[in-house]
């Protein structure tokens, strides 16, 4: 048949049938763009909305690689007449990429250096050896840890010390099963929680920051989001526990052997090394840096400060931050926060945001806790099935444009974004404990939809009656 | 040859891993087992890696280890690898990482050239194809799936000869069936079914399938050709001419004590994708294990 060979025609039809998104992608984009443009919005509004709608599609479905994604979404700004290449190269690049960046690095660096083992003697120190002491530890440990370093830099660390918890428990996982969810979610939970607590535990609070300074709404310094946030993450942790208890009620309530015989593995490790100390000293000047110094130098340059001092002392190689930094994730959410711009120059955001407002009618047009919900609601869903900073990157400009107080609804929006509880591909923390092979991703809907709907009742709780306070 | 046996956990992939180990045997061909675990997120993949390297630090295994650590007892007890690669056990440090989503260890085998554990994470038709494709195997042994599109995706889009293992019971005892007809697959398949045959000393029957009473020349002598064939192989059969529906006639002979073999459809893969083929319908209706045999 017109000459091709079989095997084309199966490379064809796989191909097809793997891609299939792809092309309803482009069916969906062709016919967007012949829509007359409505006459509320610009024709570059129109051509944003559009590259958005192609954006998200391919991000959720993951048929091209996500730089392929970013690099669409650049191409597209300057093919659609968006903007200039030079505006798009500007708006490509900023502090927030430079964050990210930066904070993933700092992650491969940190995760080198062994710290872990020091980190569960730590734990199991103060937990003892009561189980509903452990998940107490693991939970505040993980979501504290993950407010300064980054969620999946501390699941990484405490993922083995979970592990060997479970393995010296039992040799047969399945007499352990809910034990295992415990311990796993305890971390998973905690990092998402603890990634709210300052702006350095998440790339999006980076980006809804830079955002709120970009479009003139305020600014947020490092320890004015730590006042906001970090109330809410110190309630959760209690509550996460009970939730998290009352689900998964382990096999044991005592782990008395298992946790010995972690001691005895941990102490064999010996003292600190001088290495580990810098390690920390390093950190703890970084953490400094973004306290005081993020005003003047910005949250990525004093990231990357961190790095360069890790790479100059030898700490860690070039290599292997080259090997386990997920360099398609930067230049994607470098694309991400362009589009957010282009959103909001031209006019795309707004147009969204008063779409949605005469859209949910006069009852709800001046009642600010309803804009407030919608905003949470649709972030913490959206964060379950889109990566969280690539939501806030697309949602954030959308979300300032709903009126009310920007500094609320931002705040708020990217908090909601840390409630990724509910799915494998949430946030990596959740994809790391999955790659355990010890949870089903049926598993993630037994306590995530309870956390889900306290944190949602927490923030509102905490936004309500706190932060009118603190303005 | 090189073989190609997907496994997927201890649990259910016992029968597939022995049948399929038996066929390589037979065939004195090179073996690969493959296990194929979850898709990671693309958002997900350096962290996941830099948390699976952290575990090694603490002696732990990542997904999918265990299950290879479990085929490797099954491949030392059945003395199928040397006692070079077994003397220590199953050494998780000899897994070399060659692509983000791939890892592979290489043992030397006794009975079968060589034999190689490979851990992959993916879709599954994905993951087999670019693994057929990069190893050049001749077929691909795995279990039957519960769903009906798997089947279909296999014969599809795997560029080898597919031995789908369903509903395998090793104390059943099984005879081997031949489906044969005119189609230039069908004495490839006659001849990969006799060292199957001869492998498990299997009766085998060698059925052609008219839709009319009328037999087609060319038929009667494929059939003709099957039967010397199997005489001068010395496998004990029976030739066999029905007249009837391919699929219903096929089936009812199978029953769930046979394995079939037969050889893949020559229609274009554009006209197997909408209208299906008879090895995709055998596949997809019969109860026992199948054998598509690919040019």
């Amino acid at each position: 048949m017109l000459g091709f060979s079989h095997s084309f025609y199966s490379n064809f039809l796989f191909w097809i049938t793997r891609k299939r998104w792809l092309i309803f992608t482009f069916v969906i984009s062709l016919l967007l763009f012949y829509i007359p443009s409505p006459t509320t919005l610009t024709p570059e509004g129109h051509r944003t909305l559009i590259i958005v709608v192609i954006a998200l599609i391919l991000i959720i479905g993951e048929v091209i690689p996500l730089p392929a994604v970013a690099i669409l979404i650049l191409i597209l700004e300057v093919i659609f007449g968006i903007d200039t290449p030079n505006g798009v190269a500007a708006s490509f690049m900023s502090d927030a990429v430079f964050f990210i960046m930066g904070s993933l690095m700092l992650a491969v660096a940190i995760v080198s250096q062994g710290l872990d083992k020091r980190l569960a003697l730590g734990i199991i120190r103060m937990t003892g050896n009561k189980t509903w002491r452990i998940v107490f530890g693991f939970v505040a440990i993980s979501a504290i840890l993950s407010s300064f370093i980054g969620e999946h830099t501390v699941a990484a660390m405490m993922l083995p010390v979970a592990l060997t918890l479970i393995r010296n428990t039992s040799k047969d996982q399945k007499t352990v099963h809910r034990l295992a969810m415990l311990l796993l979610f305890s971390i998973a939970y905690g990092c998402a929680m603890g990634s709210i607590g300052t702006p350095s535990g998440g790339g999006r609070n980076v980006i809804m920051i830079g955002y709120i300074s970009e479009f003139e709404l305020g600014n947020i310094s490092y320890l004015k989001w730590m006042k906001y946030a970090y109330p809410m993450l110190i309630l959760e942790i209690p509550l996460a526990v009970i939730i998290l208890w009352s689900t998964f009620r382990p096999e044991q309530t005592i782990l008395d052997s298992a946790v010995r015989k972690l001691k005895v593995d941990v102490t064999k490790t010996g003292k600190m090394t001088g290495n580990q100390i810098l390690a920390i000293a390093i950190f703890i000047a970084v953490f400094f840096g973004w306290v005081f110094l993020s005003p003047v130098l910005g949250l990525g340059i004093i990231a990357l400060i961190g790095v360069f001092l890790y790479l100059s002392f030898g700490l860690i190689e070039w290599k292997d931050i080259n090997r386990n930094t997920n360099w398609g994730v930067i230049i994607l959410f470098g694309a991400a926060i362009s589009l957010g711009i282009q959103m909001k120059e031209t006019g795309a955001a707004e147009w969204v945001a008063n779409l949605a407002i005469t859209g949910l009618g006069s009852v709800v047009q001046n009642v600010d806790v309803l804009h407030w919900f919608i905003s949470v609601f649709l972030t913490g869903v959206l964060t379950n099935f889109l990566s969280n900073a690539a939501t806030v990157a697309v949602l954030g400009p959308i979300i300032l444009d709903l009126g009310g107080n920007p500094i609320i609804l931002g705040i708020s929006a990217s908090i909601a974004s840390a409630f990724s509880y509910l799915t494998i591909v949430a946030s990596p923390t959740c994809m790391i404990i999955h790659s355990s092979g010890l949870v089903k991703s049926s598993d993630y809907l037994k306590a995530g939809w309870k956390l889900f709907v306290m944190s949602l009742l927490v923030l509102f709780i905490i936004s309500r009656f706190y932060w009118v306070l603190l303005s | 040859m090189k073989f190609l046996i997907a496994i997927g956990s201890k649990k259910y992939s016992g029968p597939t891993l022995e049948v399929g180990m038996r066929v390589a045997n037979a065939f004195n061909a090179e073996v690969t087992i493959v296990y194929v675990g979850e898709k990671i997120s693309a958002f997900s993949t350096s962290e996941v890696l830099m948390a699976q390297e952290n575990l090694r630090n603490w002696k732990l295994d990542r997904q999918g280890v265990d299950v290879l650590e479990w085929a490797f007892d099954f491949l030392v007890q059945n003395e199928y690898v040397s006692l070079d690669s077994s003397a220590d056990g199953f050494n998780v440090e000899k897994l070399v990482q060659t692509d983000d989503d791939r890892c592979e260890i290489f043992l030397e085998g006794i009975k079968t050239q060589e034999v190689g554990l490979i851990l992959r994470n993916g879709d599954i038709i994905q993951q087999l194809r670019e693994e057929v494709k990069r190893g050049q195997f001749d077929v691909t042994i795995i279990g039957g799936s519960q769903k009906r599109r798997t089947s279909h995706d296999l014969i599809q889009y795997i560029d080898s000869s597919i031995f789908v293992v369903k509903n395998y019971q090793p104390d059943r005892q099984y005879k081997m069936l031949l489906a044969v007809n005119d189609a230039p697959n069908t004495r490839k398949a006659v001849k990969y079914g006799v060292r199957v045959a001869q492998a498990f000393d299997l009766y085998t029957t060698a059925v052609t399938v008219s839709s009319t009473a009328d037999f087609r020349g060319n038929y009667k002598k494929a059939s003709a050709w099957a039967d010397k064939f199997l005489r001068r192989s010395g496998v004990e059969n029976e030739i066999r001419l029905e007249h009837g529906k391919f699929i219903e006639t096929l089936s009812t002979i199978a029953g769930d004590n046979h394995i079939i073999v037969m050889g893949s459809s020559t229609k274009s893969p554009l006209v197997k994708f909408f209208t299906g083929s008879k090895p995709i319908k055998v596949m997809e209706d019969c109860k026992c294990p199948v054998l598509i045999v690919k040019e």
